[in-house]
């Protein structure tokens, strides 16, 4: 079963072709990974899926419903989730403030709720709360709730991130290098709770990421893009010895 | 109805050239600021508006020397002198209020450029009524002859229209400014690093650019330009106060993103585009709406302009557009 | 000694003492001695020392609705400067509500509105053309001026009709990015005054540039409200609701989806937060809060016309807004009664104070550096100097703290909660 199909997406800025008919399906359930060198175009690729970028043409669809033309937030109520290359946490709000904001549309409170402080609000927003802890204590941050998110350290940051876009209880989960920056040892625990989490949170995984060890000890699929186009797809196995990949990475000499 | 606004069309294209011009100056300054560091410097009407105070000033001071000197050398003696002190300002305000802040979040240096607007006014106000007793302060008239227009010549559908040979004068040196401007941006080493900054500030400074200089030159010569125009306009409408240059500022400011913020000839074309057009409302509004509205509303206009521009061309008319790095 | 002194200090019951010392003081000096200002002031700074105290919050709302509702007014009933006092109290309430809603706009959501005093305007108006016969030139039918009553009515319609304009300004204006919205806002400030300032024809609604005279008193079982110490009562009453109000937003969904879209809007969208309309709702809300006021504000002067809504005016609320700390309730509080007392007490008299010299030959300070005109000096200087060296205000906004012991999920309840949230897995695979 196929959690997101997405033919021939292309974008063009421009004259810039930054992806072209890109194609790929992702198995729900999985851990997939879209590497590439830089400039490659994965990103604008993620930002065309969360609605960010509008695709030039193409079809993308989640469990068999065109999210394209939909606004970021619409395709975060649809039920993907992001986190950001360069970090972009809510920077004067405490840690558990992040998190609560990621369960907004979970919340069904309405205005009269919050200047009444009715009961029923009252009773959601505490579970919220106790539930953006559990998550936190998942990621190892809840002894740091009343930090503010700019004060933690650049690991920290990344697994709030991830902490926030899993509090949106999204189907699919998209991590843009959530390793980059990271020492080996916050990498390594990084990659166990990346592997953990699609269980237990039954979410999705997308992933962006330049550290090869992690992507191969992660991924049960890769998909490779050069220069906006897909070259090559497959299991780590094959890719790691799929010529098209070694040329893109370290030139044609390398492969003659 | 058509042919009362043929009437007043050469009246309404001079009088909406002058302003455009001051506009168009003024609007350099805006654009030059928000291109090098995506900020609104909402002080530089106020550097306007001190422009035509120290203008005046010298103009009364010289004059009263002798008045021996011929107009035209007293202009350029004034416009240098003026231009040079409210270049100055500029290079302080940004040191003082702008350069600390740099990293915080935008809202902050908007609101010290709201701040040193409202103490720029405050102090001109205070040393004009100080030295003259009354703030609303009246320059020599200068460059007054009045020269009338024969367009009742070319076709009769046209009334006569008529200028001060202060017109002339404002619309040469706005237009000589300009050409300078442009090719000091252009040609120059000094432009080149200006347009390397406003691209792209970090690259900028690792191909050994002197950031910190660029926006400090930056500064210099859109507060130059601005106070030369002052000069200009307290040549032209004679009578000034404190308060000319908040709302003027910001017309120039709806010019600059009429043309397309942070481009220098866009800032010059929506100047002269917005002057003509606000003349043409205040002399035709109560004639095309029968009288509901009438010139009271050229202000409404100009801020109408500002927002069907920002929703339907956010890059301006010679602008690129942008889209924001996710 | 100073550890003792301050931890002396710091006991509750000795704060308590000192304080109730400090309250009995200054109200007995304003009671009897009815020029000093001094005591004044100093009796309304007891709320502030009361919002340091080491007490517990509802304890200080009584004590602090106590001050207000009682000691206050009748400390400055005990002479002929009454009046003056309960006008001044009144103002700093009317500009504490508007920058409360202010705060919501540019502390809470980030988002830099120059022209806020439009919606004052909208509220003042809205109840000066009904409460006068101004509603006859253009309504078919009823007959105006509406009686004193209807006044709580327009208490509502007041800050709905603001509410109304704040999104059909906003509707164009939020699509703008960033640093736009300031002109746009401001622009929109200038516009409606200039419509206001015209709309004396082609149909005369709002008096044009002569203004809106004899609006009907508010009246209330019988009563009718005309002097400043019975709308202090109005006003006290308006702003509570809207500290109460502000507060239960601030650390709400909303109030949280607003300060995310402050710190990162695209962050903010991927969280599944509407950008527009969240943006929407803080302009909505802040310009109810004002549009009330205006109301009051109507009914108080009884006479409105244009020149009450000046840019200036809006830029006072933002300075009261940067002055006391942007996003946070007490911070505003604070800013706001500042600068109105400021406004209107003590450069006035600082002014008269001036002139006194002046006329007794002391010093002789020129007319042009009265007190009185330096407002604008004095604003832009605060500007300048908070975003510089203080940006936070003077009562910095603070993060709701969280007790990490009440969130953590005991074993028993665990077990439940994790019944749920299988529960809710199970509906997500359906799904």
């Amino acid at each position: 079963m196929d959690i997101l199909e997405v033919t021939n997406l292309t974008k063009e800025f421009g004259g810039l072709t930054a992806n072209k008919d890109v194609s790929m399906n992702v198995k729900e359930g999985s851990i997939t990974a879209v590497i590439g060198p830089n400039g490659a175009g994965k990103t604008t690729f993620f930002n065309m899926i969360t609605g960010v970028y509008q695709p030039t043409a193409g079809e993308i669809k989640l469990k068999g419903q065109s999210i394209v033309g939909l606004k970021p937030d619409e395709v975060a109520k649809k039920g993907i989730s992001r986190t950001f290359q360069n970090i972009r946490l809510f920077g004067e709000m405490s840690v558990i403030e992040n998190v609560l904001v990621g369960m907004h549309n979970h919340l069904k409170t309405s205005l009269f709720g919050i200047f009444l402080s009715l009961p029923n609000t009252k009773k959601e927003e505490l579970q919220a709360e106790q539930e953006a802890y559990r998550l936190l204590e998942y990621f190892e941050l809840s002894h740091l709730i009343n930090e503010k998110a700019n004060n933690l350290s650049y690991g920290a940051q990344r697994k709030l991130e991830i902490a926030r876009a899993l509090a949106t209880q999204p189907k699919l989960i998209l991590l843009d290098e959530p390793a980059a920056g990271m020492n080996p040892k916050e990498t390594k625990e990084l990659t166990d709770i990346i592997k953990r989490m699609g269980k237990e949170f039954g979410v999705t995984i997308l992933l962006i990421e330049h550290d090869m060890k992690l992507v191969m000890e992660l991924s049960e699929q890769i998909f490779v893009l050069d220069h906006g186009e897909k070259i090559a797809e497959g299991n780590p196995e094959a890719i790691r010895t799929n010529p098209k990949v070694i040329e893109a990475y370290l030139g044609s000499a390398a492969v003659q | 109805m058509l042919l009362e606004m043929f009437q007043t069309l050469p009246q309404v294209l001079i009088d909406g050239l002058t302003l455009g011009a001051v506009y168009a100056v003024v609007a350099l300054g805006y654009t030059m600021v928000y291109g090098i560091l995506q900020l609104i410097n909402f002080a530089h009407g106020e550097i306007f508006m001190t422009g035509a105070f120290i203008g005046t000033a010298l103009f009364i001071m010289i004059m009263g020397w002798g008045s021996a000197i011929p107009q035209i050398l007293l202009l350029i003696i004034v416009l240098v002198i003026t231009a040079s002190i409210t270049g100055f300002i500029g290079v302080g305000m940004e040191r003082i209020a702008y350069r600390p802040l740099r990293n915080a979040p935008r809202l902050i240096p908007l609101i010290t450029a709201i701040g040193i607007s409202f103490v720029l006014q405050d102090v001109i106000r205070f040393i004009a009524e100080l030295t003259s007793g009354n703030y609303i302060v009246t320059g020599p008239s200068l460059f007054s002859e009045n020269i009338n227009l024969k367009t009742s010549a070319i076709s009769s559908v046209f009334n006569d229209a008529s200028f001060k040979t202060s017109f002339l004068i404002v619309l040469t040196v706005a237009i000589l400014l300009m050409i300078t401007l442009d090719f000091f941006v252009n040609r120059t080493k000094w432009g080149t690093a200006m347009r390397a900054v406003a691209l792209d500030r970090e690259t900028a400074a690792l191909m050994s650019i002197n950031v910190n200089k660029v926006i400090s030159i930056t500064f210099f010569i859109g507060s130059a330009l601005g106070g030369a125009t002052g000069v200009l306009f307290a040549l032209q409408y004679g009578t000034i106060d404190p308060y000319i240059g908040f709302i003027l500022g910001l017309k120039a400011f709806i010019a600059a993103v009429l043309g397309g913020i942070g481009n220098i000839r866009g800032a010059m074309l929506g100047g002269i585009m917005l002057g003509v057009m606000e003349m043409f409302a205040a002399a035709n509004l109560s004639l095309l709406t029968g009288g509901i509205f009438g010139a009271e509303y050229k202000d409404v206009f100009a801020f109408a302009i500002l927002i069907l521009v920002l929703i339907f061309k956010p890059e301006g008319l010679l602008g690129k557009p942008t889209a924001e790095k996710v | 000694m100073k550890a003792k002194f301050s931890s002396f200090l710091q006991h509750k019951w000795s704060q308590v003492i000192l304080f109730s010392v400090f309250i009995a003081v200054t109200s007995s000096a304003l009671y009897f001695s009815q020029k000093s200002v001094v005591s004044f002031l100093l009796l309304l700074a007891s709320l502030l020392v009361l919002h340091y105290m080491n007490l517990k919050k509802v304890t200080k709302w009584i004590v602090a609705a106590g001050l207000l509702f009682f000691l206050i007014p009748f400390a400055s009933s005990g002479g002929p400067a009454f009046q003056s006092y309960m006008e001044v109290a009144t103002m700093v309430g009317i500009y504490i509500s508007m920058a409360l809603g202010l705060n919501i706009v540019v502390g809470m959501a980030g988002l830099l509105d120059l022209g806020f005093v439009a919606f004052f305007a909208v509220g003042a108006y809205s109840y000066s053309i009904f409460a006068t016969p101004q509603a006859s030139n253009f309504m078919p039918f009823g007959v105006y001026p509406l009686g004193g009553e209807s006044f709580w009515a327009f208490l509502i319609i007041g800050g709905i009709c603001a509410a109304i304009a704040g999104v059909l300004i906003g509707v164009p204006v939020l699509r703008v990015k960033g640093d736009y919205l300031a002109i746009v806002t401001l622009g929109f400030g200038e516009i409606i005054r200039i419509v206001f300032n015209n709309l004396d024809r082609p149909i005369n609604f709002t008096g044009g540039a002569m203004g809106i005279s004899s609006v009907t008193p508010p009246k209330i079982f019988g009563i009718e409200l005309v002097f400043p110490n019975q709308f202090y009562f109005v006003t006290l009453v308006i702003l509570l609701f809207t500290i109460f109000a502000v507060l239960r937003l601030e650390h709400s969904k909303l109030g949280r989806s607003w300060k995310a879209v402050r710190e990162n809007e695209i962050a903010a969208q991927a969280m599944g937060i509407p950008l527009v309309k969240t943006k929407l709702l803080a302009f909505a809300l802040g310009a109810t809060f004002s549009g009330m006021m205006g109301v009051v504000f109507a009914a108080k002067q009884a006479f409105i016309d244009p020149t009450s809504f000046t840019l200036m005016e809006s830029f006072t609320i933002l300075v009261m807004v940067v002055l006391g700390g942007m996003g946070s309730v007490p911070g505003v509080i604070l800013g706001a009664a500042v600068v109105t007392v400021l406004n209107l007490q003590v450069l006035t008299e600082l002014t008269n104070w001036v002139n006194q010299l002046s006329l007794n030959g002391i010093v002789s300070i020129p007319d042009a550096l009265s007190p009185a005109k330096m407002q604008k000096f004095i604003f832009g200087a605060i500007l300048v100097l908070f975003a510089l060296y203080r940006p936070k205000g003077l009562i910095p906004s603070k993060n709701k703290i969280f007790d990490a012991s009440k969130l953590k999920v005991s074993k028993k309840t665990e077990d439940i909660e994790n019944k749920d949230s299988v529960v809710v897995e199970n509906e997500k695979v359906q799904v």
